[in-house]
Order: C-alpha cells, then sequence, then structure tokens
C-alpha cells in the first residue's frame, strides 16, 4: 500500500472514532458533553487539514515511518542495521501474532502458565537458545513472577477460561 | 523549631527506624521498576505491617519505600521506554533517547542525582515555608487547579516536532479516552457500551503499559536487534558525568524542585502532572529546546527534581489539614490513624518533632535510593544491550502479569494489549504517544475543575479569581515562548543568509 493511502486510511479511521464520538455524545446530558463534544469536532477539524495536507502537501512533508517508505532494509533512526530476516510486512504481522498469541494463552490457561509458555516458545522459535534451556529460563522466569506478584504481593491469580475443565 | 528539628531526627537514628527504611527503601525500589505497580501499592502492602512499631519508624518504612519507587519507576522509563506508572512518564522523553544514543549511566545517574536534589531542596522549603502554608493553600481553588491542569498541556508543542497537526489529534484522542468510565461530575456512564468493566474508566498504567512497554516490544520484536546496538552504539557515558549533570544545571534543579514543591501542596494534583509540568518549563525555558525528546539530559533532571520535592509538598495538607495531596499520602493517613496521631493544624504546633521527623526521612531516604541508584547503574545500563529475543517475551510477559495486578482485572490485559497495538500504529505514522498520555493524565482534572469552578463562580469565574487569571497569563506565555523563540531564530537565520 502506498503511503498517501496508509496515511489516509489512518486518517478515515480517526474521522470515523471522532464521528462516533460526536453521535455518542447526543445522548450526554449538557455538562457530561461540554469537552468530549466540542473536542470531537475539533478533532475532525484537525484530521480533515491532516488529510488534505497528506493529499495536496508535498511528500517530503509527509511524518511517516521510514520502514514502509524504503522497504525492509531501512528503519526509523533507532537503529540502522536490521539483522531481522523477511519482508517488513511479515515481521510486522508476526508480532501482532505474538501479542495476540500471548493474549490468547492468558485468556485460556491463565497468567502465570502463559507466561512460562509463551517464554519457553519464543525461544524456541527465534532459536534463542536450545530447547532444554528455553524451558530453564522459562520456569526461572515464571518462578520469579510468582514470588513476586503472588506471594509477596498476594496478586489473586486468574486461571483461565479452561480453569473448571481441571475443577 | 531547632528543638523539633533535632527532636525529629533523634527520634530517626534508632537502629529500629534505620532498618526499616533500608527496607523499605530496597522494598520500593523493586516495586517502583515493576511496570504498573507504583508508590500507592508499595504503601498500601506495607501497611499491614506497620502496627506496633515506633511511630518513627513505621514512617520511615512508608516514606521510603514511596520516595523509592520515585526512582525505580525512572530506571524503566529511561532503560526500556517503560514507565512504571505515570509518574514516569516523562522521563521516556528524553531518557529513553539517551539510553539509545548509549548514555544510559548518565541519564540513570542525572535522575537519581537530579530525585536527591529536588528531595533535599524540597524538604529544606518545606521546613521554611511549614508556618506560611496554610494561608497558601486556602487561597488557591479549582480554578488555579484547572490552570495548572493547562500549564501541562503546554508541553504539547513540544512532542508536536514535524506534525503539530498529529500532535494536537494524539492529545484529543487522549483526551477523549480519559473519558471512558462514569463522569464523577455528572454521574453519566461515557463511551461505556454497557460494560461494567469501562465503567471504571481506563487504568493509566494499564495504558502506558501498552502504549510505551508492549508496543515498544513490538518494535524490538519486528527490528531484531538489541535497544542498544553495542557493535554500533558504545556505552561511552560515565556515572560522574551525570552526578555532574544534576549539578551543573542547578539553577534547573532548583525551579523544579520549587515547581514540585508548589503542585505536591495543592492537593489531588499528583507527581504525574508534576513530571510532566517540569518537563515543558525545562523545555519552554531552555536555550536549545529543539534538543528535547531527543536525549537533553536536563529533560531527565528536571521531572526527577520536580519528583522527588513533591513527596515533601504532598505533605503539607495531609499534615495541616488532613486533606491527601495524593493517593499516597491518603495511604499514608491511614497509617496516622493506626498510630493514633491526628492531621490537622495541631500537627503544625503540638506535632513538630513528628513533621520534622517526616521531613527528615525524606532527606535521608533520598539519600539512601540515590546511593544505592549509583551503586547499581553501571549494571542497569547492561540491561538495554541484551538481546531482542531475550528482552521480547520476557518484557511482555512482565508487562502483561503487571496489567493484571494493576487492578486484578482480566480485561485489563486485553486493554494493554489494544493500547500496545494503538501504540505501535502512532508510532509508526508519527501520532505523538507522549501527547496522548498527556491529554489522557490531565484531562479529568481539567474536565473535574471547570466543572466546579463552574459551578462556585459562574461562566466568568476567571475574572472572580485575580489568581487563576494571572496563571492563565502565564499559561499564555509560557506556550508562546517556544514559538516565539523560533520565529526570531528563523528572522535571524534569514537575515544572516542575506548578509552573506
Amino acid at each position: 500500500m502506498s503511503r498517501h493511502a496508509q496515511e489516509n486510511l489512518a486518517s478515515v479511521l480517526l474521522l470515523a472514532v471522532f464521528a462516533g464520538v460526536i453521535v455518542l455524545c447526543q445522548d450526554f446530558g449538557p455538562r457530561a458533553r461540554m469537552i468530549p463534544l466540542p473536542l470531537a469536532v475539533f478533532g475532525i477539524v484537525l484530521t480533515l487539514i491532516q488529510l488534505a495536507w497528506h493529499n495536496f502537501g508535498s511528500p517530503e512533508n509527509l511524518q511517516m515511518d521510514m520502514i514502509s517508505v524504503h522497504g525492509p532494509d531501512v528503519l526509523t533512526g533507532d537503529a540502522p542495521v536490521v539483522r531481522a530476516s523477511g519482508p517488513a510486512w511479515l515481521r510486522e504481522v508476526k508480532a501482532y501474532g505474538m501479542v495476540g498469541v500471548l493474549l490468547a494463552l492468558i485468556f485460556t490457561v491463565g497468567v502465570m502458565p502463559s507466561a512460562f509458555l509463551f517464554t519457553a516458545g519464543y525461544f524456541i522459535v527465534t532459536r534463542y537458545c536450545s530447547w532444554p534451556l528455553s524451558l530453564a529460563y522459562a520456569a526461572m522466569l515464571t518462578v520469579s513472577l510468582y514470588l513476586l506478584f503472588v506471594v509477596a504481593l498476594e496478586m489473586q491469580l486468574y486461571h483461565g477460561l479452561l480453569a473448571p475443565l481441571f475443577q | 523549631m531547632i528543638d523539633a528539628m533535632v527532636a525529629g531526627l533523634a527520634a530517626l537514628l534508632t537502629p529500629q527506624a534505620l532498618l526499616f527504611m533500608f527496607i523499605g527503601v530496597v522494598y520500593g525500589l523493586v516495586i517502583g521498576i515493576l511496570p504498573g505497580l507504583g508508590g500507592v501499592v508499595a504503601m498500601a502492602l506495607l501497611l499491614p505491617f506497620t502496627y506496633g512499631f515506633e511511630t518513627a519508624a513505621t514512617l520511615a518504612l512508608l516514606l521510603g519505600a514511596h520516595i523509592a519507587t520515585i526512582w525505580g519507576d525512572s530506571v524503566t522509563s529511561i532503560l526500556f521506554s517503560v514507565p512504571g506508572s505515570a509518574k514516569g512518564l516523562a522521563l521516556c522523553f528524553d531518557g529513553y533517547p539517551m539510553t539509545k544514543q548509549g548514555q544510559a549511566k548518565r541519564a540513570l545517574a542525572a535522575s537519581a542525582t537530579g530525585a536527591l536534589l529536588g528531595g533535599i531542596i524540597g524538604a529544606i522549603f518545606l521546613a521554611l515555608c511549614i508556618p506560611l502554608i496554610r494561608p497558601v493553600i486556602l487561597a488557591l481553588g479549582p480554578s488555579e487547579y484547572l490552570m495548572m491542569a493547562l500549564w501541562g498541556l503546554t508541553v504539547i508543542a513540544t512532542f508536536s516536532e514535524g506534525s503539530l497537526m498529529k500532535g494536537l489529534t494524539a492529545s484529543v484522542l487522549g483526551v477523549l479516552v480519559a473519558f471512558i468510565g462514569m463522569d464523577v461530575v455528572t454521574a453519566t456512564p461515557r463511551f461505556t457500551f454497557g460494560s461494567d468493566f469501562l465503567m471504571e474508566g481506563i487504568s493509566f498504567p494499564v495504558a502506558m503499559i501498552g502504549l510505551f512497554a508492549v508496543s515498544e516490544m513490538m518494535k524490538l520484536a519486528i527490528k531484531g536487534t538489541p535497544i542498544v546496538d553495542r557493535s554500533l552504539v558504545k556505552e561511552e557515558s560515565t556515572v560522574w558525568q551525570g552526578v555532574c549533570d544534576a549539578f551543573r544545571h542547578w539553577w534547573l534543579v532548583v525551579r523544579s524542585s520549587l515547581l514540585g514543591l508548589w503542585i505536591g501542596v495543592l492537593p489531588g494534583v499528583g507527581a504525574s502532572v508534576a513530571g510532566l509540568a517540569a518537563y515543558a518549563q525545562a523545555a519552554q525555558t531552555s536555550k536549545t529546546p529543539e534538543r528535547f525528546g531527543k536525549g537533553a539530559v536536563e529533560g531527565v533532571i528536571a521531572p526527577d527534581a520536580t519528583m522527588g520535592a513533591n513527596e515533601g509538598g504532598g505533605l503539607m495538607p495531609t499534615l495541616a489539614f488532613g486533606i491527601p495531596g495524593g493517593e499516597s499520602m491518603a495511604i499514608l493517613l491511614v497509617a496516622f490513624i493506626g498510630l493514633g496521631v491526628v492531621p490537622g493544624p495541631d500537627m503544625l504546633t503540638k506535632n513538630l518533632d513528628l513533621v520534622f521527623s517526616m521531613v527528615w526521612i525524606i532527606v535521608i531516604g533520598n539519600i539512601l535510593v540515590t546511593l544505592i541508584g549509583l551503586g547499581i547503574t553501571p549494571w542497569l545500563a547492561r540491561l538495554p544491550s541484551l538481546q531482542a529475543n531475550l528482552m521480547v517475551p520476557i518484557v511482555l510477559s512482565v508487562c502483561f502479569v503487571g496489567a493484571y495486578a494493576t487492578r486484578g482485572h482480566i480485561e485489563d490485559v486485553l486493554v494493554a494489549a489494544v493500547f500496545g497495538v494503538v501504540g505501535y500504529l502512532m508510532d509508526k505514522y508519527r501520532y505523538s504517544r507522549a501527547n496522548f498520555v498527556i491529554g489522557m493524565v490531565l484531562a479529568v482534572m481539567i474536565e473535574r475543575n471547570l466543572h466546579i469552578s463552574l459551578t462556585l463562580y459562574g461562566r466568568d469565574f476567571l475574572l472572580e479569581r485575580p489568581i487563576a487569571l494571572a496563571m492563565l497569563a502565564f499559561v499564555v506565555i509560557t506556550a508562546a515562548l517556544p514559538f516565539i523563540r523560533n520565529w526570531r531564530r528563523r528572522k535571524l537565520a534569514q537575515a544572516a543568509g542575506a548578509q552573506s
């Protein structure tokens, strides 16, 4: 997708959010909507100006992440050398997937087991270390988290949606 | 007064009080470093262990832990751009860029020394101001608090470099997100879609874990490189450099400390606003504001000095009126009740030695935190050079557990993930995440104080409150200052170009 199209898409999404806020504000009383309503209108104005800027301004003025502009080998100013392999979009999808997997694990097996499974799995998949070492590192992390959050801070654990099956 | 100062110090020099302070400080550092947990959690968890001990020792444990969380928060903000709590946010702006430039030791040391100096200056002014503070607090009302929050908003321009439109859009979004939940003024559920969870609103620490920590880990996973690649960026700074930086910018430290003390005195404003306001004044008064956001050491020193001094300020309304200056001070009030101490005007006359004990705790606690901090800085500074494949799963797991631990709601984990993706996209398309959080932090304070001002004084409340009007003028001037300075600089450059 071209940089203009990406920026336009972001602006359209923002417009939808601000429009949604305006619609929802109609149900509030005058006091409750005193700040959100004008702010949402202000947001729409800002986004429309930004949209016009994208499409009628100079391409050099666009504030875009260089990862999308120059392809997979150039990143933002954070680090000049990229060691990850594969196209940028694929790495991005993997990053979303990584968060999704951890989220799914937490909701299904609970907080602590998911920390163990995710960490061990990540080490194994990325070949950071051998699988016995991956399991050992993951176990160390999980025990540390358990001691800190559950034993020391007395946090009540969430056991996941599968917990009733084991009770 | 001198007698009370000596008696206050003597009460702290018992083995029990000193041991409790050391335990409190170490414990506070650990809690501060954990994402989502801050001084409030640290003090709340210690509360059950405080009964039956000496009063000074108990206060040393509680306040020591609370003071230590300030630097603990700063550590993760500087090294990983992961604020431990809302007050650590301002440290991400310049601390993290310094880490990426191989100046982590300098940033951590400047932060620790800034907090120490701020704490000491705050404590000294607190001691001097004790007789004067009562009329000052009574002279301020919601209109003045509103102006304080508006001042915090002026920092937005600093983070909108490149696209002011996008910077403003991000802050508008942040403000709107802060309105999710029950509106406390009108009891109207806003943007909750019938969800009980959303009625409580979006938790700031959880949103920040997502916006900064989760999105940074996503970026690391995509790049596959460490935060700092030592083959490219050597750690060339030293701890001593950071210490010297804090002393070299002594005027900034004094200004920031007084600001922190002032904000601390205002009940309900809080350290997160203090950090942002300190950053704003540092950027706006700097001769080189363009360095801010790119690794300016002043951007690290100012918020830490402010937050160090803020604790002393927060004690004032708590002790003098029994009105807690913030959430942590509310917990301190509970501890007072357990200890049989009654806060109120009598505290500043009959229990002055206890008040000075607390002033000394702030000083000694800050010294202890700084000594430990400077000692462990060389080891901490190595953490950002760990491989991405090691960092990502560990930090993500800790962050999600931290998000859950914040309120014990599993939905908060989902919120952290959503904000993580939003934060990643905002960073990618250059919508400032900092502005988003600034909007979020200040929104509720602005709305609440605006409503109260309108109710109390009507639409022309500014005319009724001359102090607020003067503060508004100050806000306008400080907001316009960077633009005027830029305009003058451009004019000078044009004139120089025309001459050559």
